[in-house]
């Protein structure tokens, strides 16, 4: 599904951020990408939504090359992975209903199927009577079940979560990987770079570590240390 | 269809969001476009008027009252030999008082003399005007005869020399208007775009095409072009009606135009003129902010 292929990455001044990175992820795999900050996680998602390009090496989702990929493509690429952010980059001045149906609008969808399908959206979120509050008017929590929900309304086969309970008291932390597990179960791949260590150790899936742009760990089931 | 009332509805957001500049887009773009619809219909003018004086090109010889009739025909036979001359009609003091008065009825001239106030004249027409100042100086030397020959030769040249420069003028007003006025637009756009990067940077991370983004900001630069533009519109059409109704006061004898197509061309081009400018602003605050944003960090 997901295929790095000796992936490196410099920025200008030298700086060394992923170095020779070789991974597989298959489709409806649970992984975290654990490790200090500037370790290279973040970079690793840029790479997969094709906002940053690799230095060297090759990089696969379903067999297409990423770096092959046109310009004119990336959307379609990014059409099939949602993405969720540590601070939900939810749109102040609109409706819960206007953020997610946002991703639906390029689809020329009729106006009650993008209803229906934001409506299905916030029943698996368990937010249906926030359907016309602004986001300022929601907790931390409830905005990043919010920002959950826009990245999967139209069924993307990756998830991919930047530090997703980043800015979350621990038992919202644990409601939204829940989540994020029920997401997961239903064959989509979901993919978080967290620092959370708790999350982790509770919520056992496969762990990368990384640590100075290369892989340290990657162990199923895995704790976040070693 | 869909997205299309996505982009209007977007649009007038955007421009609500930020009014200010918005009517500063609005407002420069009828300045310019009055200005060159004000040059158009100037120049349109002033080619009408020198069409109709070169269309009806001819030589008045005005004779001088002591002329007797014996000496008329002798003279009117002497212009007949005359190189090029085609034709000589005379017309007499009181059939060319008639034909004055009859020519401008809002004057009121009917019982102002009793005699005609103009003089005997004879008309020549030519079977080429390019000859026309060879004539005009060889009938100049029947001295004792002719009081005065005039021709609209020189009066249609200068005309259309005058509306030559004018149009070059008003080009190049026109040119640096169009400039400031687009830097004005691509401005108010940009503001827009600044606005609402963050949805900007949102909807390329779900999947939205660059066509389907910029969708919204064309809209919003056609919408300004259209109102300034109208507004350009409403006020040429007043200071042109204004124009007519005081210039068949002051000055009854320059034929103005009023053929309404050749009016509503000009105002049409303004129009379009106004929404390509609307397009192009909006099309280069764009080609700037999509390269600036696509490759911006998630975080």
């Amino acid at each position: 599904m997901i295929k790095l292929k000796n992936i490196s990455k410099y920025y200008q001044s030298n700086s060394l951020i992923l170095n020779n990175i070789n991974l597989t992820i298959n489709k409806g795999e649970f992984v975290y990408l654990v490790g200090p900050s500037g370790a290279g996680k973040s970079t690793i998602l840029n790479l997969l939504l094709k906002i940053e390009e690799p230095t060297s090496g090759e990089l696969f989702i379903d067999g297409v090359s990423l770096l092959r990929l046109k310009d004119s493509k990336i959307p379609y690429l990014r059409r099939n992975i949602g993405v969720i952010f540590q601070d939900f980059k939810l749109l102040p001045k609109r409706t819960v209903f206007e953020n997610i149906a946002f991703a639906l609008r390029f689809y020329n969808y009729s106006r009650s199927r993008i209803r229906r399908q934001v409506y299905q959206v916030l029943d698996l979120v368990g937010l249906t009577t926030k359907l016309d509050c602004y986001p300022t008017e929601l907790s931390g929590g409830e905005q990043q079940r919010i920002c959950i929900a826009r990245a999967i309304v139209n069924n993307p086969q990756i998830l991919l979560a930047d530090e997703p309970t980043g800015s979350l008291d621990p038992e919202t932390s644990w409601e939204i990987m829940t989540l994020l597990s029920k997401i997961n179960m239903r064959d989509t791949t979901v993919i978080v770079a967290t620092h959370n260590r708790g999350i982790v150790d509770d919520i056992r899936k496969r762990v990368i570590s990384i640590n100075k742009g290369a892989i340290a760990r990657d162990e199923e089931q895995g704790s976040y240390n070693s | 269809m869909n997205s299309l009332f996505f982009y209007i509805s977007e649009a007038v957001i955007g421009m609500k969001r930020s009014i200010v500049m918005m009517l500063i887009s609005v407002i420069t773009i009828t300045i310019s476009l009055f200005i060159f619809g004000v040059f158009l219909l100037i120049s349109l003018n002033l080619n009408n008027i020198a069409n109709s004086i070169n269309s009806n090109l001819e030589i008045k010889v005005f004779l001088k009252e002591t002329v007797t009739k014996t000496e008329r025909s002798k003279f009117k036979q002497a212009i007949l030999k005359l190189d090029h001359v085609k034709k000589v009609n005379y017309t007499s003091k009181n059939i060319a008082w008639k034909k004055f008065v009859k020519e401008y009825p809002h004057l009121n001239l009917d019982n102002l003399f009793e005699n005609s106030p103009l003089p005997n004249s004879f008309t020549i027409g030519l079977d080429n005007n390019q000859y026309i100042l060879n004539v005009v100086s060889n009938l100049k030397t029947f001295k004792s005869w002719v009081e005065k020959v005039s021709y609209g030769g020189i009066i249609a040249e200068r005309m259309q020399k005058f509306s030559y420069y004018i149009k070059i003028l008003g080009l190049i007003l026109v040119i640096i208007l169009t400039i400031a006025t687009l830097f004005i637009v691509v401005n108010t756009i940009r503001l827009t775009i600044i606005n609402r990067q963050n949805e900007i940077n949102i909807m390329q991370l779900v999947g939205a095409t660059n066509n389907f983004i910029k969708g919204p900001f064309i809209i919003e630069g056609i919408l300004i072009g259209i109102l300034g533009s109208l507004g350009a519109v409403i006020f040429l059409k007043i200071a042109y009606t204004f124009l007519i109704i005081k210039c068949n006061k002051i000055l009854p004898y320059i034929p103005i135009v009023q053929n309404k197509l050749e009016i509503n061309i000009i105002l049409v081009s303004v129009i379009l003129l106004g929404i390509i400018l609307g397009i192009l602003g909006a099309l280069l605050s764009l080609s700037k902010a999509l390269k600036r944003y696509s490759f911006n960090k998630v975080k």
